[in-house]
């Protein structure tokens, strides 16, 4: 039998390894990818949550709809950011982190 | 006519506009950004005139939208705000015109009208739906503001930066929110303030969800340990850019910690403690964070930009002083009055950096060295703002702060209020640097002809400046503004 523990674990862990991989990678695309993990993570709570919560014997669709938005957002974050990844690299030649360091202080 | 429809308006004024920037490329700059401040102003004035009553909400609207004090207040200063920068960035557009492609920025004059109503609707949103919509609507706009200026090396670097951790900061507080909706089975602030003070909720889950909400929404209000992005983002991406980030998207998310902290920390709120505990210590660390090391800057841009979070500090205490009702405002209304003095002074301190920029100055502290006798105007207006910055008396920025220390005062919270007090002495430090650097005489190989700047730039620049001395003797309307009828009628003897 899956409880709600287990998706709390499964989700709790992606969550953990986007985040380590936001602070441990150098190439800002793999860090993107990263941060598009968290989101998964935070959605994958967010169901499971809705289908444990149960009112009149129905799951609470008040924070699937949730889902639904986030990942709208998360596209539009992804086409945003992509676009200014490229222009960063059209400058740089270089999607590494370690390359922008002009504003430090 | 009914609040709701002037969002509507903004939102589709600001998509005309992007349309209209993208199909016909002959349309000057000018039009646009007139076009652009006039969407503003009209809805500014539709603001005053309109029917603020809840009632008057059709039932899919008041579903999501409530119109509160803080609401309607809010919404006016998201109007505000958004007119100032549309101003500011026409005065800066010479300088704009450098460093975008072809010298053509139309979607920066756009985009303002598409963040001011997302700014609207966070001020009236009811869920944490609404929330997290209406603040990525912001966040994504400001994405592309900051990285605009792509011509400039550090604008391009500062957007990459904003947007990496700008995204982290949203897969955090969706995590916090899944989290809070577990723990409380409802994404409404009226159902987590329940669900918090009936005690049927697991404190260790609602505790653990306050934690990633707490950070955040740190980082969109620059709060410690979350403000590193904030030197290098103000200090990269173009002046009314910065001013944008500064006073309207702070504001924002103060509004949505406002709601947050008061659902909460609701009477008999089971973490209510735990909350006011991490506030407190969060709010004094802040102000230690951006106060120490703006110390040490030279650039006034980037000490303006450590000064802003220690000011996010100071909002975070404020926030704190929940049992403390005096002035006739409430911990929220402390916020928004401290907001409402920050507005003028903030705008008035970036936009003498950017006429300096225009004329081809740098923005270092030396570049000031002089001011006063190339232009005495610019001069005394700036060190009404620095002065205003700093909490000198008499000026609008001393009332914030010394609303926050009776806060404090009240609640004995002496640790933090010695923090606070080390902030603000250095303040007066690093605000008064810039004073003296204005009104000494300047170096003898220095550029010594008197600075000329244009009539709207020096209408804004007086008109900020009387703005800050009258709220800083007479803020008595602002009060009224803010004050929620019963508390006042209350509280009328203090």
């Amino acid at each position: 039998m899956v409880t709600l523990g287990h998706y709390l674990v499964v989700s709790g862990a992606l969550f953990a390894l986007g985040l380590a991989g936001v602070i441990a990678r150098r190439n800002i695309l793999i860090i993107y990818m990263c941060l598009e993990m968290m989101l998964s993570a935070a959605n994958l709570t967010l169901v499971a949550f809705s289908r444990f919560h149960l009112v009149d014997h129905l799951p609470d669709y008040g924070a699937q709809a949730l889902v639904f938005f986030t990942i709208t957002v998360a596209a539009a974050e992804v086409a945003v950011g992509l676009a200014i990844i490229v222009a960063l690299f059209r400058s740089r030649q270089s999607v590494d982190v370690d390359s922008i360091t002009k504003l430090q202080g | 006519m009914s609040v709701f429809t002037i969002e509507a308006f903004l939102a589709l004024a600001g998509m005309v506009l992007l349309l209209v920037e993208a199909f016909f490329p002959k349309i000057s700059l000018k039009t646009l950004g007139t076009a652009a401040i006039g969407s503003a102003v009209v809805a500014f004035f539709l603001y005053l005139g309109c029917n603020k009553d809840t009632s008057a909400l059709p039932g899919f609207v008041a579903a999501w939208h409530q119109l509160d004090t803080l609401a309607i207040f809010y919404k006016g200063f998201a109007l505000v705000t958004t007119i100032l920068v549309l101003w500011l960035l026409l005065i800066c557009s010479p300088y704009l015109k450098r460093f975008t492609v072809d010298g053509k920025f139309g979607e920066m004059l756009a985009l303002p009208l598409i963040v001011c109503a997302g700014m609207m609707w966070m001020a009236s949103a009811k869920d944490l739906v609404t929330v997290f919509v209406s603040l990525e609507l912001v966040t994504v706009s400001f994405y592309v503001l900051v990285a605009a200026t792509r011509k400039s090396v550090i604008s391009l670097e500062a957007g990459v930066k904003y947007l990496i951790l700008g995204a982290l900061s949203t897969g955090i507080l969706v995590f916090g929110i899944a989290w809070i909706y577990g723990a409380t089975g409802s994404l409404s602030f009226e159902g987590i303030a329940a669900a918090c003070a009936n005690g049927g909720s697991n404190k260790t889950a609602l505790l653990f969800a306050t934690a990633f909400l707490l950070a955040g929404m740190g980082f969109k209000v620059a709060m410690a340990p979350f403000q590193m992005w904030v030197p290098d983002v103000y200090q990269g991406t173009s002046i009314p850019v910065t001013t944008f980030l500064s006073v309207g998207s702070k504001a924002a998310g103060f509004i949505v910690l406002t709601r947050l902290i008061d659902a909460l920390t609701v009477h008999g709120s089971l973490i209510r403690d735990e909350v006011i505990l991490m506030l407190v210590g969060l709010g004094a660390i802040t102000v230690l964070v951006g106060s120490l090391p703006a110390i040490f800057q030279t650039s006034v841009k980037r000490m303006l930009a450590y000064s802003s979070i220690s000011h996010a500090g100071f909002l975070v205490l404020a926030l704190a002083s929940r049992d403390s009702v005096r002035f006739d405002l409430s911990a929220g209304g402390i916020v928004a009055f401290y907001l409402a003095t920050y507005l003028p002074m903030t705008v008035l301190g970036f936009l003498g950096i950017a006429i300096m920029r225009i004329q081809g100055q740098g923005e270092e502290i030396q570049d000031f060295t002089g001011l006063a006798k190339r232009s005495p105007l610019l001069a005394t207006m700036l060190t009404i703002a620095f002065a205003s910055l700093a909490g000198l008396p008499l000026t609008a920025g001393f009332l914030g702060k010394m609303f926050v220390f009776v806060g404090m005062v009240d609640q004995g919270w002496w640790v933090a209020i010695g923090c606070a007090v080390i902030g603000a002495a250095a303040g007066f430090y690093y605000y008064f640097r810039i004073i003296l650097a204005m009104f000494s005489p300047a170096p003898a190989n220095a550029v010594s002809s008197s600075l000329q700047f244009g009539l709207s730039a020096r209408v804004l620049c007086v008109a900020l400046g009387i703005v800050i001395l009258v709220l800083g003797v007479y803020p008595r309307p602002l009060q009224k503004l803010l004050a929620p009828a019963p508390v006042a009628a209350q509280h009328a003897v203090k």
